[in-house]
């Protein structure tokens, strides 16, 4: 391996910017990381390079590891975005830089200057000074000048962000024969999708400072694992159906599976992406040759050369949820993406307005689940909040979110509600904003009956009693955040549980959640005495194992603490001592009717915790099983 | 109404201003200039030159004004040696480092051009004077004293000419590209190659221009030294305060002889400072064609 990653996190003024990632990079390999600005992508390179020391986890080159070296001692090739090149030197010094340091006789120092000049195909401008020379020919000079010292990895960060088209074609051209003639392992950074198509062997997404997936581009394409690579490499229609076996059903139609080995959601939820050109048009319900969807309507057309996109709007399918591309809300149909050749179009022209059958020739099942957010707001104090906070979370985890505004003011409704989009701001998966005049946990109820969702975050104060929350619960089968603090990153949160219960589901949401936000855990056992026999003390200590298991599959750091005596009063001072800004419950029973009640040590816990935010998580065998709180 | 709501021909008045008014502005400046700096100029190279040149040489090199000349020029030499890399020093800490007071030392940089020359003779004095704590100190254990000695001169210059060296390096140093420096740690350079070979070439000539200037300013600097140097000829009196000297005792021609050396002096470190500006404007690089 000539890089190798192990569990490296970097946080800039409390804001976590690479999100305990690991990756190993093979001999001679082209690894292309990608992502949008402000991923953490170059963050990464900076800390191979030793140029930003990481908090945690280690660096190894060719299996020695530098995480403790500094820049100078790491032996690697780093071409910046702005070329750097040395402008007092001439291109000639420029390359042999690294190699006068290295103190390598002159004559030698010549014949390798030379050799690199004619690598990257600028013989006799040795002497130039490097403002006398074109972007592109700088950029080769900072190639040929990171290359002096032969080193063990190259790192390349943006190197043609800053060049135009055609000559950004022709560079990336070179920089990959370069690369493999020399075999030496390297990695780019890039935001351009194509570029990373065109360069990588293997590509991986990054966001938010986590490495979302790690894949040959082919694979990241036609068999994306999350919904966030899907969206983000080219254009993806998904859909949420249901598995039956080995075939997923959509509506009334049923397609076989190809592929998967996949873990799909318990209740059988499965998203389905396919892509535009998976699709096949006809006239007919017959004369598709493949699984039809529907009968559709053309709406947009546009043509890009080889190929003609077509975007469709198909008739809703009952039990079927369309996901991307986004329907406009209030709208019940689903529109679908679709590509098709020349050839194709010529049999059977189309034209805005025109209706179509329309076949899905394949698809590929996602294997991680995306998660799916309702961040109420009324608002008021309390709700800044669940905005500020739900907004955060939903970015980190790619969540898609409902925007629910309440209230029966619509002047108020619409200034308020511009301004949480506002505050959001970009870098969301998707948001839909709604708006209802009903009371709120009327309005919650509504949304909830139309768009289940993973979880609902309400703002909360410690002035305010636990009735919103207790009806919240109460409508659906969602986890809930009681939002504190709008200012909460949620880096330490503190997991409650109980021995007996079984709890897992609790902490794997709280798993799912946490790991997106780089935040450590800590499982609390409160029992009410000290354990007296051999047997409860084991039984504790097996039942906390397996938390902090599920815990770290997820890669959430996780400690265990055991404390006795009355819950409340414990689990409260534990927050204090910890400095916690989110503590994780689970749902109390429901009553015979249905009805919650948050009386009582979550209540207690909420009143004396201060500027704590509440998880309550719900676990789907709940039925079964006895919960003190 | 409608007519005024269209707008008002009178302030469509853009375009070149008229001629008289650029001739008008042009004379101003330039009679100004004249009255305030030619003339002046003119009349002490007159005045010295009036029993001619064989005169003035003659003035110039009497042994005391000739020792107040030398002794300005090595105490300004030392000067600028120090001023020069302490100058730079600050500058650098200044620009890439955070401490507690930066902001507050940042700006008492400036202070010295405020402060009446006369006080930082008083402060050097009350400081080092040979009745005080330090100056008596060192006049015990090396036998050396700062007041009415050389060293004073150059400490009083030090002062007075802190500010120019950092407020010219600095600006230079706020914009270089660290991207160069990162580079350079990426092919092995450590913290001093670096400093040598990618940080201090674009700050020569601002450093140059600095260390000038600074020059150029302790050639005249009378308030200070008259105060901390005293008034000894052939030990520590300098050519500024020779010159006030020789107006006092009433020869002029001495007086103009010397004030010539002096403006002479002056000037062609001032055209010296002028031309490594413009150098310095000329070779920062350009953006790419």
């Amino acid at each position: 391996m000539s890089i190798v990653l192990e569990g490296v996190s970097k946080r800039y003024e409390q804001q976590i910017v690479v999100n305990n990632l690991s990756l190993e990079i093979k001999d001679g390999e082209f690894f292309v990381l990608l992502g949008s600005s402000g991923s953490g992508k170059t963050t990464v390179l900076n800390i191979i390079a030793g140029l930003v020391s990481a908090e945690g986890g280690r660096v190894l080159l060719h299996g020695r590891d530098v995480t403790n070296l500094p820049t100078q001692a790491r032996k690697v090739g780093f071409v910046f975005q702005n070329y750097a090149l040395f402008e007092y030197m001439t291109v000639a010094e420029n390359i042999e830089f690294g190699l006068q340091v290295q103190k390598v006789p002159k004559k030698e120092r010549q014949l390798k200057r030379d050799e690199l000049l004619e690598l990257v195909g600028l013989v006799g401008l040795g002497d130039r000074m490097p403002r006398q020379l074109s972007g592109g020919q700088q950029q080769r000079v900072a190639l040929a000048r990171a290359l002096a010292l032969e080193p063990d990895v190259l790192l390349l960060d943006e190197p043609l962000g800053a060049l135009d088209a055609k000559i950004r074609g022709e560079l990336r051209r070179s920089l990959k024969a370069i690369q493999k003639q020399l075999g030496v392992a390297a990695i780019l950074v890039t935001h351009d999708q194509e570029e990373a198509f065109d360069l990588a062997d293997r590509i991986g997404v990054m966001s938010y400072g986590r490495l979302v997936e790690v894949g040959s581009p082919r694979d990241l394409y036609h068999r994306p694992q999350t919904e966030f690579v899907a969206s983000f490499l080219g254009t993806a229609n998904i859909l949420v159906g249901q598995t039956e076996g080995k075939q997923i059903q959509i509506g009334p139609h049923r397609f076989e599976l190809a592929n998967e080995a996949a873990r799909f959601s318990p209740d059988g939820r499965v998203q389905v992406v396919f892509r535009p050109e998976d699709l096949v048009l006809a006239s007919s319900k017959t004369s598709l040759d493949c699984a039809p969807l529907g009968e559709g309507v053309v709406t947009n057309m546009g043509f890009n050369g080889p190929s003609e996109r077509i975007r469709l709007e198909l008739p809703a399918i009952p039990g079927v949820r369309a996901i991307a591309p986004v329907v406009p809300f209030g709208k019940q149909n689903m529109v679908i993406e679709s590509s098709r050749t020349a050839e194709q179009a010529a049999s059977l022209p189309l034209s805005v307005g025109e209706k179509a059958w329309v076949g899905i020739r394949r698809l590929h099942a996602l294997s991680h689940p995306g998660m799916s957010f309702l961040v109420v707001t009324d608002g008021s104090l309390r709700s800044q909040s669940a905005i500020s906070l739900g907004g955060y979370l939903a970015r980190m985890a790619h969540a898609r979110t409902v925007l629910l505004g309440v209230g029966d003011d619509e002047n108020l409704l619409d200034a308020f509600l511009q301004d949480a989009r506002k505050q959001i701001g970009s870098g969301m998966a998707s948001i839909e904003v709604r708006t209802d005049r009903a009371p709120t946990r009327f309005a919650i109820a509504r949304s909830i009956e139309q768009r289940p969702v993973d979880l609902v975050i309400v703002g909360w104060r410690p002035v305010e009693g636990m009735g919103l929350a207790e009806q919240t619960l109460q409508v659906g089968d969602h986890h809930l955040l009681l939002a504190a603090h709008p200012g909460a990153r949620f880096e330490k949160a503190l997991v409650c549980v109980a021995s007996g219960e079984p709890g897992k589901d609790d902490v794997m949401f709280a798993g799912r959640l946490l790991r997106h936000l780089g935040a450590s855990a800590t499982l609390l056992n409160v029992s009410s005495s000290a354990p007296n026999t051999e047997y409860q003390h084991q039984q504790i200590e097996r039942f906390m194992a397996g938390g902090v298991h599920s815990l770290e599959m997820f890669g959430v750091p996780t400690q265990i603490k055991l404390r006795n005596g009355n819950p409340q009063t414990e689990i409260v001072q534990e927050i204090k001592e910890g400095e916690f800004d989110l503590v994780v419950m689970g749902a109390p029973l429901p009553n015979k009717d249905g009805r919650f009640s948050l009386g009582g040590v979550i209540e207690g816990v909420m009143k004396d915790a201060g500027n704590c935010s509440l998880l309550i998580v719900r676990s789907h065998y709940h039925k079964n099983t006895i919960n003190y709180y | 109404m409608n007519t005024l709501l269209a707008g008002n021909p009178k302030t469509k008045t853009t375009g070149t201003p008229l001629p008289w008014g650029r001739w008008g502005l042009r004379s101003v400046a330039i009679s100004y200039l004249i009255v305030m700096l030619v003339i002046p100029l003119l009349v002490i190279l007159q005045d010295g030159m009036r029993e001619g040149l064989v005169e003035l040489w003659r003035q110039v090199t009497l042994p005391i004004a000739w020792h107040a000349l030398k002794l300005t020029l090595w105490t300004s030499a030392m000067m600028v040696v120090l001023n020069t890399i302490m100058g730079t020093l600050t500058a650098f800490v200044l620009v890439r480092y955070e401490f507690p007071g930066k902001t507050i030392l940042n700006a008492i940089i400036d202070l010295p051009l405020a402060i009446p020359t006369l006080v930082t003779g008083v402060m050097l004095v009350v400081l080092f004077g040979p009745q005080e704590a330090i100056g008596s100190w060192l006049k015990e254990q090396f036998d050396t004293s700062i007041i009415f000695a050389p060293p004073g001169i150059i400490m009083a210059l030090l002062f007075l000419t802190f500010p120019f060296v950092v407020r010219s390096v600095q600006p230079v140093l706020l914009e270089l590209d660290l991207a160069q420096e990162r580079a350079a740690a990426t092919l092995g350079a450590g913290g001093w190659t670096i400093f040598w070979r990618i940080i201090l070439p674009p700050l020569t000539l601002p450093i140059l221009t600095g260390a000038l200037l600074s020059f150029a300013r302790a050639i005249g600097e009378f308030g200070s030294i008259v105060i901390v140097a005293g008034n000894i000829p052939l030990v520590s009196q300098t050519a500024a305060v020779y010159v006030f000297g020789e107006v006092e005792s009433e020869n002029r021609l001495g007086a103009s002889a010397v004030s010539i050396a002096m403006v002479a002096i002056a000037f062609s470190l001032m055209m010296a400072a002028n031309y490594l500006r413009k150098l310095s404007k000329k070779g920062s690089p350009e953006e790419i064609e």
